[in-house]
């Protein structure tokens, strides 16, 4: 069996523990079953995560805190609702330095997000990644502390 | 042997009358007489003449009149002057006044025949030529009718790039009327179909290629092709074609095969999810967090089975493979066992299932598996999506040749917002009271198709936190 999934587990948590303040992750996901996996996924690794499953909640709670990275869904009530959420929070002064990472299922090959994977749509839209879901644990983990060390 | 052409002779003396009615009825002619200009015009009004042998000299109308009365009433005449004025000058004189041909008395009957014969073979070029023009006359009318009914648009240009012709649909097209000083700018038409217009016109010798443009709401597609006259290019014909309805079937399938590219990937990324969280063991020390993931691994696998079945059905339904057996069915049996179909569930979910029908019988024409489509599927919903000790209520009415059927939830409800996409593919109402909700967001898709196809109706009318009532109206059998 693979222990190196273990292993990492652990040399997540010390890193974690080292650090003086947990890092606060926001997740917004209209999947209640997504949601709930990564919030207990990433608590256990060592961060404080807030959820919203959808749009608007996620733009309310950020009214009242700012977190240290966003991940959110791309097709939530409509199909490019993340975009738009994306936008709304790159806008706001408060939050535009906050690392978004968005995560899909919808297929890039069928052109109809098609933009979520162009290079200048996405610059435009300030999504600083786009992952497939679902994203592998530790690539999801990899991926919030390279955009954390910025 | 041909037919031979009627012949008026007009000539004031009788004995060169009848010398020549003789020596032309010889020959098989038709002939009439007329003694003076008057009366040839009467005859000349009342029949057709091929040949017309003219004597200029005449007391009231004379020959030159009679001439120009036959060039300008009966074009189908060859008019052949007789005349003693045997002079180069008469003879130009009467060729300028319409006349084909000039017969100096005194003459043989051979002189007569011979110029008869040219006069006749005149007359079939005539004949012909007249012939021609007419058919022209009407093939054009026929073509431009042609290209005024189409369906396409069409526009003709000149090598100037100016507008010369553009038919009642491409009009329409383009917003644009065409007048005769109209410019190709006008026409607003893109770089790309200008740049194959100047492709054809220009004789690089491009294969003609389509070119799919925007207008307005329309989606067209423009075809440029030289516009030959024999082997010379004379101007570029542009074919428009609308193929808006087209465009939209294949924005809609690629639309669909993304949501429903989109509605797998998500439960199973939800699925593979929780086991990549238990497979690092991460929550090993805690077995009733690991089971509440299973617990919800579970229920999501079931609704992407569920969806999956769904899709096919759809898929079936759509390819016409689901053969329908209609009978004649009585509806409040049909919804009893739909009921009891969901006892268990609705008991567990602590609803009140309920069937009211004042009167005895709701007969319907339809397919059994059509009902079950239609009614579960509302019934369903109206459990999902109710509170707890609610009720759900099924309704029967009847009126008018028809039967209406509500099914009525006391639960969550809608805003109209909600309820606008209700019955989209994979529209699903996303809020927290809907959250925990499975569904393949089909269902009501499905119903609204069912439904139609039984010649029936569906609506529905809701109030957010007092409930939702769906009414379908189906014809009585």
């Amino acid at each position: 069996m693979d222990t190196k999934g273990a292993n990492r587990v652990h040399s997540g948590l010390d890193r974690d523990v080292r650090r003086t303040e947990l890092p606060k992750v926001m997740i917004v996901d209209d999947d209640q079953d997504l949601l709930a996996g990564q919030k207990a996924f990433l608590e256990g690794r060592g961060y404080q995560v807030e959820t919203a499953s959808s749009s608007a909640e996620g733009l309310a709670k950020l009214q009242g805190f700012v977190p240290d990275i966003i991940l959110a869904d791309l097709m939530m009530e409509h199909y490019d609702t993340g975009f738009v959420f994306c936008k709304k929070v790159k806008d706001d002064p408060r939050l535009a330095a906050v690392p978004i990472i968005m995560q899909t299922s919808a297929p890039k090959e069928l052109g109809f997000t098609l933009d979520a994977y162009n290079e200048r749509a996405r610059k435009w839209m300030k999504v600083d990644e786009i992952l497939t879901k679902p994203v592998p644990l530790e690539d999801l983990v990899g991926k919030i502390e390279q955009h954390l060390a910025r | 042997m041909e037919q031979r052409i009627r012949v008026i002779v007009i000539d004031d003396e009788e004995g060169m009358r009848e010398g020549m009615r003789r020596t032309l009825e010889k020959q098989g002619y038709p002939v009439d007489l007329a003694e003076d200009g008057e009366s040839a015009i009467r005859l000349l009004k009342a029949s057709a003449y091929g040949l017309a042998l003219v004597d200029l000299k005449m007391p009231g109308i004379d020959g030159f009149e009679v001439t120009r009365y036959i060039n300008e009433h009966a074009e189908g005449t060859v008019v052949v002057i007789v005349s003693a004025l045997a002079t180069v000058e008469a003879a130009v004189e009467v060729t300028r006044h319409g006349a084909f041909d000039f017969l100096a008395k005194p003459f043989t009957p051979k002189d007569l025949l011979r110029v008869v014969e040219r006069a006749v073979r005149q007359q079939a070029l005539l004949a012909d030529r007249q012939q021609f023009l007419t058919e022209l006359a009407s093939e054009r009318n026929l073509s431009r009718q042609l290209i005024n009914s189409m369906h396409e648009g069409v526009i003709v240009l000149n090598l100037h790039r100016a507008p010369v012709l553009m038919n009642p649909t491409a009009e329409g097209f383009l917003g644009v009327s065409y007048r005769e000083d109209l410019s190709l700018a006008e026409l607003t038409l893109s770089p790309d179909v200008l740049a194959a217009v100047e492709g054809v016109l220009g004789g690089a010798g491009e294969s003609p290629r389509t070119l799919r443009e925007r207008s307005g709401e329309r989606m067209l597609e423009f075809l440029a092709t030289p516009y030959l006259r024999g082997e010379e290019k004379v101007g570029a014909i542009l074919i428009l074609n609308d193929v808006t309805l087209e465009w939209q079937a294949e924005q809609e399938k690629s639309r669909f095969i993304a949501m429903v590219a989109h509605e797998l990937k998500s439960p199973l990324a939800a699925i593979l999810n929780y086991v990549n969280i238990i497979l690092t063991g991460m929550f090993d020390q805690q077995p009733e967090k690991i089971h509440e993931m299973m617990g919800r691994s579970k229920i999501r696998g079931e609704a992407l089975l569920d969806l999956i079945r769904d899709l096919l059905y759809l898929n079936q339904r759509e390819a016409g493979k689901i053969e329908k057996t209609l009978e004649r069915l009585e509806l409040k049996e049909v919804l009893t066992g739909q009921l009891e179909f969901f006892r268990v569930q609705a008991e567990r979910s602590k609803i009140n299932l309920r069937l009211e029908a004042d009167g005895a019988s709701y007969p319907v024409l339809a397919d059994r598996k059509d009902l079950d489509r239609i009614f579960m599927n509302l019934i369903s919903n109206g459990i999902k999506y109710n509170r707890e000790n609610g009720e759900l209520t099924v309704r029967l009415a009847a009126s008018d040749g028809t039967v209406r059927v509500e099914v009525s939830d006391t639960g969550i409800g809608m805003t109209p917002e909600d309820m606008k996409n209700l019955f989209q593919d994979f529209y699903r109402i996303k809020n927290p009271l809907t959250s925990g909700i499975p569904g393949t967001g089909l269902g009501l898709a499905t119903v609204k198709r069912v439904t139609a196809e039984c010649h029936g109706e569906l609506s529905v009318r809701s109030e957010p936190e007092l409930g939702t009532t769906f009414t379908v109206t189906l014809p009585r059998a």
